[in-house]
């Protein structure tokens, strides 16, 4: 392992991590527990920092971290809440927004891996050949996952038809 | 694509709130702290896997006859049917006249197949913290030291050298930094160190059991890499030493290969009637650094003769 550089680390955190907690969240239909994965993610980037500096795509690698700990989640990721312990006063935080809500409400009963699919479609407008990339499947499966995931979306969330979302099925 | 859909994600995005997130001092804080934690607690999670199966009986409750490496057949019987209690020792300590002495005094001990060992070496039936070497100055940050059961050697494609005809073993884990290394920092590595006593003379087969078991394992599987050992010259260590290393592809968070190569170093040193060996495990991925391991082999093997002194 080579050397780790602090300050190399510490903007790579401050330039992605904002983008990585979206993904978080929509991967894991939850804000606080999108906050723990993305910060063991990023503990675990700056464990093999030496390395990962260099690394040609060290974003989908965190974001690759982040999906597998939100499928394969430990509750010792709670240990975030205390360890990193969110001191001084609250934020002032504005509530979700229905649309967050209702689409949280509807990710939740979704597989993983179509969280994922939709998360990397949605957020950071990414074809499918690049999600395939990013994922390590054919693109044919990550076709299927989108579009298993819109029509499931479609029925969860109110005024989305799945006719609507079908025509356009894989972008 | 669906503009509702993207509505939504939309909606996420800007209730999903960056400033809950820890600074990233603390995030790398935490991670380190938490490594430290790591290793004392991988290893009692290992030790409590290995607890009750058959190597950590095997090494801990050694006095029992082990026809693999046993005397010959017609060697007098009553093999001592009553497995002794690790605590009673199965030969006689220092008084012993030599191995011949021993071996009449002593029917169901193995008499020396070897004229390796030196004579009247004694079997320590007890091993004190004092024969385990204290780290130089320079290397110790206060980490300290942990007794746990467990393995330590590690896997050779399902050989088990010097497994046979041991008497005690206590074995630790130990973490180090290399000098120079500013106080805070993770540790550059860390140990898996044993002190085991064997029966007379079967130390030495000991050492010749691990450098078969090295030579007969070019090659192994562990996890999804494979791993590749090789004997390396060690002189000047104890009465005898073996040292080996274990070379496999680095392998990030996900499981990917860095690019890099891991490097073990282990090292096995006899000291009469007793093995120490020095498994370099590193920190998170480190290789074993020659010159480190070298030194505290010396200070292994130092201890070790202060104790039996």
């Amino acid at each position: 392992m080579g050397m780790r550089d602090a300050q190399s680390f510490d903007e790579f955190y401050r330039s992605t991590s904002a983008r990585t907690l979206r993904y978080g969240h929509a991967v894991a239909g939850d804000h606080g527990e999108a906050q723990d994965l993305v910060q063991e993610a990023y503990a675990r980037a700056w464990r093999q920092w030496g390395a990962l500096a260099t690394h040609p795509a060290p974003e989908a690698w965190l974001r690759l971290v982040v999906s597998r700990l939100a499928t394969d989640r430990f509750r010792r990721l709670r240990g975030w809440r205390t360890a990193v312990s969110r001191t001084g006063p609250p934020e002032d935080v504005r509530p979700p927004g229905e649309d967050t809500v209702l689409l949280v409400g509807a990710l939740r009963q979704l597989p993983a891996n179509q969280r994922q699919a939709l998360a990397l479609h949605y957020l950071f407008d990414m074809p499918v050949e690049a999600i395939a990339r990013e994922t390590r499947v054919p693109t044919g499966t990550v076709k299927s996952w989108l579009s298993r995931g819109r029509a499931r979306l479609a029925e969860l969330l109110p005024g989305n038809s799945s006719e609507e979302l079908e025509v356009n099925d894989v972008a | 694509m669906s503009r509702e859909l993207t509505g939504f994600y939309r909606s996420l995005a800007e209730d999903t709130d960056p400033r809950g997130l820890a600074a990233p001092d603390l995030v790398r804080r935490y991670a380190d702290r938490r490594a430290r934690t790591r290793t004392a607690v991988g290893v009692l999670a290992v030790a409590a896997l290995v607890g009750g199966t058959a190597v950590g009986a095997q090494f801990v409750l050694a006095a029992a006859p082990d026809s693999r490496v046993g005397p010959p057949a017609d060697t007098p019987a009553s093999p001592s049917p009553s497995p002794a209690p690790p605590s009673t020792p199965p030969t006689p300590s220092a008084t012993s006249p030599g191995p011949v002495g021993s071996a009449s005094r002593q029917p169901t001990s193995t008499p020396p197949s070897r004229g390796g060992s030196p004579p009247a070496a004694r079997t320590p039936t007890s091993i004190p913290d004092s024969a385990f070497f204290a780290l130089a100055a320079a290397n110790d940050h206060g980490a300290g030291a942990r007794f746990v059961a467990g393995p330590v050697l590690p896997a050779l494609c399902g050989a088990e050298p010097g497994a046979g005809g041991t008497v005690r073993q206590r074995a630790r884990s130990l973490t180090f930094w290399l000098a120079g290394t500013p106080e805070g920092n993770v540790p550059d590595g860390h140990y898996r160190h044993s002190i085991t006593s064997y029966r007379n003379g079967r130390a030495a087969d000991a050492l010749d059991e691990l450098r078969e078991a090295v030579r007969n394992c070019p090659e192994q599987q562990i996890g999804s890499v494979t791993s590749r050992q090789k004997l390396l010259p060690s002189g000047g260590y104890g009465d005898d030493s073996v040292l080996f290393e274990m070379r496999k592809p680095l392998l990030d968070a996900n499981d990917e290969p860095t690019g890099d190569e891991e490097l073990r170093l282990i090292r096995a040193i006899r000291v009469g009637n007793v093995v120490t060996v020095l498994w370099e495990q590193g920190w998170e991925g480190s290789s074993s650094p020659k010159a480190q391991v070298d030194a505290d082999s010396r200070r292994a093997v130092a201890a070790i003769r202060d104790w039996l002194r």
